[in-house]
């Protein structure tokens, strides 16, 4: 290559880098270098003020222990994972639902849609405040109606139970609880899924559906032996989108349970522990460590689901 | 003009169209202060009617004298000690923080705080010894090195609803015993169905307060040990739980969301929810301005009253937890000296009584010395609130009793809680959930005093 060649590539490549610094700049100094940092700080005691002394495993082995014997790490293990297990199947099955059901043609279409999604746009803030207030065990709009039923409504946000949990059902104890609320409050927003649930659903083949009828299948059939294998890659994205959301889970959380994971750390999600430990404990390294563990948890997860994807996503055109 | 050199003027224009905006940004930000005045930074975290409080004790100092100009910042929400810190660890911290977080521990352990002691003069710091109330200049001190200058104290009681007494034929408790009788007959345990009042439900938060009134402690100053499992301790929490164990812990949990703050969301006394409620000083006027708005429309006002915190046969009289604001002035600070002048303005020392007891009288606040009490201008806020005298005479108590400003001490007062609310709302045995309380607390606090050496 000639020296003027050469010269012109190189400043093409300056200029392309000077397009994208502001990227590189903000990942390096925002998502990298933090990534890199609480690795080592995860190794380290470490307040933010005196400079990090390196205690070799012993965050990770107060978390293993706090795990083993339910200490806050394994409460928040617990509610996170019991958040996430509720909270992404349920608003998948929804999402799903209320796409078909929104995909048939009728009149005011357009208006139902906007309905279901116009939740998605309010702000956590303003969202999860009206939440609050709708889910008061006393004065919320919720109990109220239940109780023009008969039905003395849950305890929401200020009770400890645990809807999922079956066993205490059988024992009687059975209810509604804090992490159901939270459940509740996010299958509110799930407009954002349907939306790509009905962009999906307008990509399936026409004449699919056609000699599905043809040869005599009905709704269901159509349904469970099309629709549904067709719409496993938008359904996989967000399992997967989804999951990661409901581990990262925070401002709604911060904002119905004080700021502390009240009443007594029902709501004290991975996320929460990891911000009070960090900023308000200063106890910094021992959140370092638990912020790797949850990446390394929501790894191991999403690798999971792509093993498992090969099983049960369909790809138009992909033979299996 | 080649196109490269077309770019590269364009380039240029550009970072200097930039760099303009940015200088004439940063002088926006200062352009009120006066070119002979030395700029002092003051983050606080009032907002609403407090924020105007405030802000006339910044003009009035500025108006005081013609050295320094305070520009105040407010940051209201649950995190300025957070913003504080990041301030202090990133090198651009405010010249004086106003707080009540406690906070004083840690940060005097990692001297991030500067000493008073290097600002005052040696007869200021006397004056501070022998004018502060005691739970003000606990508040400040750290092994015995005053780090924090506090400027108002926080002080609970326990309020009732005098008609509502009355109608019962009950007096205002003086006595645990009391209150549990009268708690009782207001609202008896064995009535089926949601209550829409209670005579009294203790707040697990308020276990710091309790177990200082039953004697207990948390913090022995001597030994400088944990003692959250003090038999007195548990006593408190025994006693506190009895009452979720009465009506049922779903049931009070339930009740009590309904005291939440949420916007427009009153006083739970004037609600009629309580017959009994503790809370603190800044309720007085809340309780005047309801009084008022009756008159004013006719009808005949209800009564309420406040009384001390009842304690049991064996407990500490006058006793409580207390709380309180305080400034602190970062270390890294330009304007130590501006900081302290105001300092003294606020509180009410080197002859700055007067500007203290306006403050006090303006935002209702209690104020830190007795020299501050007596201001005509504080007196005439007590004639108009007379229910403000029992907590000014609380707040000389010795028996009221804060946090203790020790290395990991948020961390200590939210275990506590978490303890209490476990036994309260979780059926925990008290004595179980203080005790596996303290080893979390000894341990932690170990570690923070390792780091913190």
């Amino acid at each position: 290559m000639s020296r003027i060649g050469r010269k012109r590539e190189l400043w093409g490549l300056l200029t392309g880098l000077s397009f994208v610094s502001p990227w590189i700049v903000g990942f390096s100094a925002l998502t990298f270098y933090p990534f890199v940092a609480t690795l080592y700080w995860s190794f380290c005691r470490y307040d933010l003020l005196a400079p990090p002394e390196p205690v070799a495993l012993s965050n990770y082995a107060r978390l293993a222990d706090e795990l083993v014997h339910g200490g806050r790490f394994g409460q928040a293990v617990w509610n996170t994972v019991y958040y996430a297990g509720l909270s992404v199947p349920l608003s998948i099955a929804l999402g799903v639902g209320l796409a078909i059901l929104l995909s048939y043609p009728a009149r005011g279409q357009s208006v139902y849609r906007t309905l279901v999604f116009l939740p998605s746009v309010m702000p956590v803030v303003a969202g999860s405040i009206l939440w609050m207030w709708i889910l008061d065990p006393q004065a919320g709009v919720l109990n109220r109606l239940l109780t023009v039923f008969g039905i003395d409504g849950p305890g929401w946000f200020k009770s400890t139970a645990e809807a999922a949990w079956l066993p205490a059902w059988l024992q009687g104890t059975g209810g509604f609880g804090s992490k159901d609320a939270l459940v509740l409050m996010s299958l509110w927003g799930v407009g954002n899924f349907m939306i790509i649930y009905l962009a999906a659903l307008g990509d399936i083949p026409k004449q699919l559906y056609e000699a599905a009828e043809l040869d005599g299948a009905g709704a269901l059939r159509r349904f469970w032996y099309i629709t549904l294998p067709l719409l496993t890659p938008v359904i996989f994205f967000n399992l997967v989108i989804g999951l990661i959301h409901a581990f990262q889970a925070f401002a709604q959380i911060y904002i119905v349970s004080e700021g502390q994971g009240a009443p007594q750390g029902s709501t004290l999600m991975l996320s929460l522990h990891l911000f009070l430990s960090a900023f308000k404990y200063l106890d910094m390294g021992y959140a370092s460590a638990m912020a790797w563990s949850l990446f390394v948890l929501v790894l191991l997860v999403t690798i999971g689901l792509f093993r498992s994807s090969r099983h049960w996503v369909y790809y138009q055109g992909v033979g299996r | 003009m080649s196109r490269t050199g077309l770019k590269a003027v364009v380039f240029v224009a550009l970072i200097a169209l930039l760099g303009a905006l940015a200088a004439r940004e940063r002088s926006a930000v200062s352009s009120d202060t006066p070119a002979d005045r030395s700029e002092v930074i003051f983050w606080h975290f009032w907002g609403g009617h407090d924020r105007k409080v405030v802000e006339g004790i910044v003009e009035r100092f500025n108006a005081s004298q013609n050295r320094y100009w305070v520009r105040s910042i407010a940051m209201p929400g649950s995190n300025l000690d957070l913003k504080l810190f990041l301030g202090v660890a990133g090198g651009d911290p405010p010249d004086v923080v106003n707080q009540d977080d406690p906070i004083v521990g840690d940060w005097a352990a990692r001297r991030t705080m500067t000493a008073l002691d290097e600002l005052a003069t040696p007869a200021e710091l006397d004056e501070i010894r022998a004018s502060l109330f005691p739970a003000a200049l606990s508040l400040g001190t750290y092994q015995n090195r005053l780090y924090a200058l506090c400027n108002g104290l926080d002080v609970r009681a326990l309020y009732y609803d005098a008609d509502l007494l009355d109608e019962y034929g009950l007096e205002p408790p003086q006595t645990i015993d009391e209150l549990d009788a009268a708690a009782l007959r207001i609202a008896p345990p064995d009535v089926d169905g949601s209550r829409a009042r209670y005579g009294f439900l203790p707040d697990p938060r308020r276990i710091w307060a309790w177990g200082i009134v039953f004697g207990g402690q948390f913090y022995d100053w001597d030994t400088s040990e944990i003692t959250v499992d003090h038999e007195r301790n548990i006593a408190a929490l025994q006693w506190m739980s009895s009452y979720s164990r009465r009506y049922g812990a779903d049931e009070v949990l339930r009740f009590r969301a309904g005291d939440q703050k949420l916007p427009g969301a009153a006083f739970p006394l004037l609600q009629g929810r309580y017959a009994m409620i503790m809370d603190g000083q800044w309720r007085v006027r809340e309780l005047a301005e309801n009084r008022e708005a009756a008159v004013a429309a006719g009808q005949k006002p209800r009564k309420y009253g406040v009384t001390r915190l009842p304690a049991p046969a064996n407990g500490r009289q006058d006793a409580g937890w207390v709380n309180g604001n305080f400034f602190v002035v970062p270390a890294g600070g330009k304007n130590p000296r501006g900081a302290w002048e105001f300092m003294k303005f606020w509180a009410g020392l080197a002859g700055h009584e007067k500007d203290a007891a306006q403050a006090c009288a303006d935002g209702g606040w209690i104020p830190v010395s007795q020299s501050v009490v007596d201001q005509p201008v504080f007196q005439e806020y007590l004639a108009r609130y007379p229910s403000f005298r029992l907590f000014v005479e609380l707040a000389r108590s010795p028996n009221q009793i804060p946090t203790p400003q020790i290395p990991g001490a948020a961390y200590l007062q939210d275990e506590v809680i978490r303890a209490a609310e476990d036994a309260i709302y979780g059926g925990t045995p008290a004595a179980d959930a203080l005790r596996s309380a303290q080893q979390r607390i000894k341990q932690r606090l170990s570690e923070i005093q390792r780091d913190a050496k």
